[in-house]
């Protein structure tokens, strides 16, 4: 309200005389109540200065749109105004509501809302209209994101309890409702315990690995988590060849563990989901063996605490047990984690073994120095065999048993009771022990029958864990025999029938005991036994090692080199005989048979020069055992 | 569903019952929720409607909100439903599973049998090579080591 101030003046509040009649009564104007002054000083309000005021903005708009220069307006402009003025007379209602309110005298009568233009209706409309779809837009926003939120846990949980399903078909698959409630997860863990064992009561303790909780990784998908060095498996070997420590093939062999989880994690998203559940039945698998590992561990710990054939326990640690199977030969059997093997080596050093090339089978010879020699010599079994065939027997002992199934065939070895045999333990190193010595008994056996010409050795697999069998034989050439027939004329047809041409000795090795038995003497000596009725037959004779080759080769007979002086002959003083001897008191019989010409127990050799009796003497020697000088 | 099917051949009267009230209960959820988002849905298309005074239109809108917040509600549910049959499907597949198991124990003792006769067989051909291979060398000049 600047400018100029108006002043309105009020009438004197006197009476004044509105209207005479014509018969002179004087008309007064009514009084007016307190409320009509009231409201009529109200009305006297005037608003014409927010008219003018509208009026000269209206001019001023006119003169800003006709002279449009380059300055460029506001685009908000005009609604500012337009707020303003607004404002302003919201200020001034404001105003005269407060005065209202403050006079008691006057009160709203009442309010009437003016009536709206067309377009104000029309606007009122819109902008409800477009409140609405804004809101019905919100609502659209709002189910897509539910949607595909939703859409995202039904995929989570499709591949989840797929997954889930196809496991079932292999694993036992429980549901722990305590561990859903505690945890986010559902509370579904894997059961790897077989409780259908033989001896339930000696194996009631579950592995730590026995449960496996089934977890969701970030995508939704079940997922198995291990502590790291968890999985243990089985180590076998023979103590001074095999080291303690974990070899690098065992690491090749199971290359997947828990270490490898970070890993998997990355190559998640390349694996689909069926490549991921195969992984996850074979590190199922895995565990499954471990458990099986430690069974077979404990079930070998019991054993070697009861005393038993064949087991002799001379080490035991955590983990580890060490027993002597006999000849200076010992054992240990571990268990050790299957994790990667860089990290196991500074943990698992034993005393002395470390530093020992591992041999792994019984051809190994590429071992340098002395050892190489030795250990070939008494070679020992693949101890990956070994761990297996120990594996086997207390597998069939005590699952397969359990289920009643009879053996499939001869090439099982059945599982004997601890009460009247060896156990488990005891036959296992019984067989060990057994294979090593059979092992030497062959070495011998191969030694003599390479010095030998048309000596034999033939293998006979028993198929039984701690018997082994070979025979030996000789079979004579016909050019040899048809010479000896020779010179008995009148029975030349009797002597080649009845002439023996083959000469077997069977060696039956059981456990670390030699059984040899023959028909006959297969060694030049028989040579001179043309009928069958006079070979002397060797019956079972036990030896032991050292005395095999000559057991082998003389049997009993002795080999002699006569030698028969006579000045008066011809060629030369002496001449050469060779004898056999059976060992029988009756040795005048040689004697007097010996002039009277050849017969089966010597053959003359004629007058030998000094280089052709030496070279006989040393064939003989040599064949009599292979250095060893009889 | 098997369970209603298999009610009355259950293997305990009350474990079939006890089905057959579980199922009974799973299809009053799903239809609860069906017809929860269905009336939700219809109120929201019958607000769609613009009124004059603008309060109205402002009271509607947070009907509608909330209604939108029932219908999600409700599938949520549904989903959690399937999820409790998929479970239920996983511990009570029972027909299935053993048949399956059966199958895998058919097909594993085979495999046993097989390597067993493959052993053996492996096991008589090494002996039988073994026998002719010692024949040959034996009877081969070769085999007399050097005199040392």
């Amino acid at each position: 309200m600047d400018g100029n101030l108006e002043i309105s003046l009020d009438k004197l509040p006197i009476k004044r005389l509105e209207s005479i009649e014509e018969n002179g009564v004087e008309r007064y104007p009514s009084d007016s109540s307190y409320d009509e002054k009231r409201v009529s000083l109200i009305r006297r309000i005037d608003f014409a200065w927010a008219l003018e005021d509208d009026e000269e903005r209206e001019r001023k708009k006119r003169q800003k749109k006709s002279s449009k220069d380059a300055s460029a307006t506001w685009q908000w402009q005009s609604m500012v105004e337009n707020l303003q003025l607004a404002h302003q007379e919201l200020s001034v209602i404001i105003d005269l509501i407060n005065t209202v309110d403050a006079n008691d005298a006057v009160t709203v009568a009442g309010m009437t809302r003016p009536k709206p233009l067309p377009n104000e209706v029309l606007s009122d409309l819109a902008v409800s209209a477009a409140t609405k779809l804004q809101c019905y837009r919100q609502l659209g926003k709002y189910f897509k994101q539910s949607a595909k939120a939703l859409e995202e846990q039904i995929a989570r949980e499709a591949r989840f309890y797929g997954a889930l399903i196809r496991l079932q078909q292999n694993w036992k698959v429980k549901r722990q409702r305590l561990a859903a409630a505690a945890s986010s997860s559902e509370g579904f863990i894997i059961d790897l315990f077989d409780n259908s064992l033989y001896d339930s009561a000696a194996m009631c303790r579950p592995s730590s690995l026995s449960t496996i909780r089934v977890d969701h990784d970030s995508a939704g998908m079940l997922a198995i988590n291990l502590p790291p060095n968890s999985c243990r498996s089985l180590h076998f070997g023979f103590l001074g060849v095999h080291s303690a420590d974990i070899p690098k093939e065992l690491g090749k062999i199971r290359t997947r563990g828990s270490v490898e989880q970070c890993t998997r994690e990355r190559e998640k998203e390349s694996m689909s989901d069926d490549e991921y559940i195969k992984e996850t039945h074979t590190l199922l698998r895995e565990v499954h063996q471990s458990i099986f590992d430690d069974q077979v561990f404990e079930m070998l710990n019991r054993e070697a605490f009861n005393q038993s054939i064949g087991v002799n326990v001379t080490g035991i640690r955590e983990n580890y047990l060490q027993l002597s199977i006999g000849q200076g030969n010992t054992l240990f059997i571990s268990l050790v984690p299957s994790g990667k093997g860089d990290d196991q080596d500074a943990a698992n050093t034993q005393d002395s073994e470390s530093a020992i090339v591992p041999l792994d089978s019984f051809d190994n010879v590429k071992l340098e120095g002395k050892h190489g020699t030795s250990k070939r010599k008494w070679g020992f079994p693949n101890r990956t065999s070994c761990e297996i065939y120990l594996q086997q027997i207390v597998h069939e002992h005590a699952f397969v048993k359990a289920k009643d199934k009879p053996n499939l065939s001869g090439t099982r070895v059945s599982g004997q009771s601890g009460k009247d045999g060896p156990g488990l333990l005891g036959h296992f190193c019984l067989s060990l022990a057994h294979r090593i010595f059979s092992n030497r008994v062959l070495v011998e056996l191969e030694n003599v029958v390479c010095r030998v010409p048309y000596l034999h050795l033939m293998t006979h697999p028993t198929w039984h864990s701690q018997t082994s069998s070979w025979t030996i034989f000789l079979k004579v050439p016909q050019s040899i025999l048809h010479a000896e027939s020779q010179s008995l004329k009148s029975d030349f047809q009797n002597m080649k029938d009845a002439v023996k041409s083959q000469f077997r000795t069977k060696v039956v090795v059981n456990d670390d005991r030699i059984n040899v038995e023959g028909d006959g003497a297969p060694n030049v000596v028989s040579l001179f036994k043309r009928s069958s009725e006079n070979i002397s037959s060797v019956n079972k004779y036990e030896c032991d090692l050292a005395d095999l080759p000559v057991i082998i080769l003389l049997q009993g007979d002795t080999v002699s080199l006569v030698a028969h002086v006579n000045p008066e002959d011809i060629k030369g003083g002496i001449a050469w005989w060779l004898v056999m001897e059976d060992g029988s008191p009756d040795d005048w019989k040689l004697q007097m048979d010996m002039y009277d010409g050849a017969s089966e127990y010597r053959k003359f050799l004629g007058h030998l020069t000094l280089d052709v009796l030496y070279s006989t003497l040393m064939d003989l020697v040599s064949l009599c055992g292979g250095g060893r000088n009889h | 569903m098997n369970k209603g099917t298999g009610a009355g051949t259950g293997p305990t009267a009350a474990a079939a019952a006890a089905a057959a009230q579980k199922q009974k209960t799973m299809m009053q959820r799903v239809e609860t929720d069906i017809a929860n988002i269905v009336d939700n849905f219809t109120q929201l298309v019958n607000v769609a409607r613009v009124n004059d005074p603008p309060v109205r239109n402002s009271q509607e809108s947070f009907m509608m909100e909330m209604r939108a917040a029932r219908m999600v509600q409700a599938a949520d549910s549904l989903l959690k439903l399937v999820s409790e049959l998929k479970q239920t499907a996983i511990f009570s597949g029972f027909a299935s599973l053993n048949d399956h198991v059966e199958r895998r124990t058919t097909e594993f003792n085979q495999q046993a049998e097989r390597t067993d006769q493959m052993l053996a067989r492996i096991g008589e051909e090494a002996a039988a090579s073994l026998k002719e291979l010692e024949s040959h060398y034996y009877s081969s000049a070769q085999r007399t080591p050097d005199t040392a």
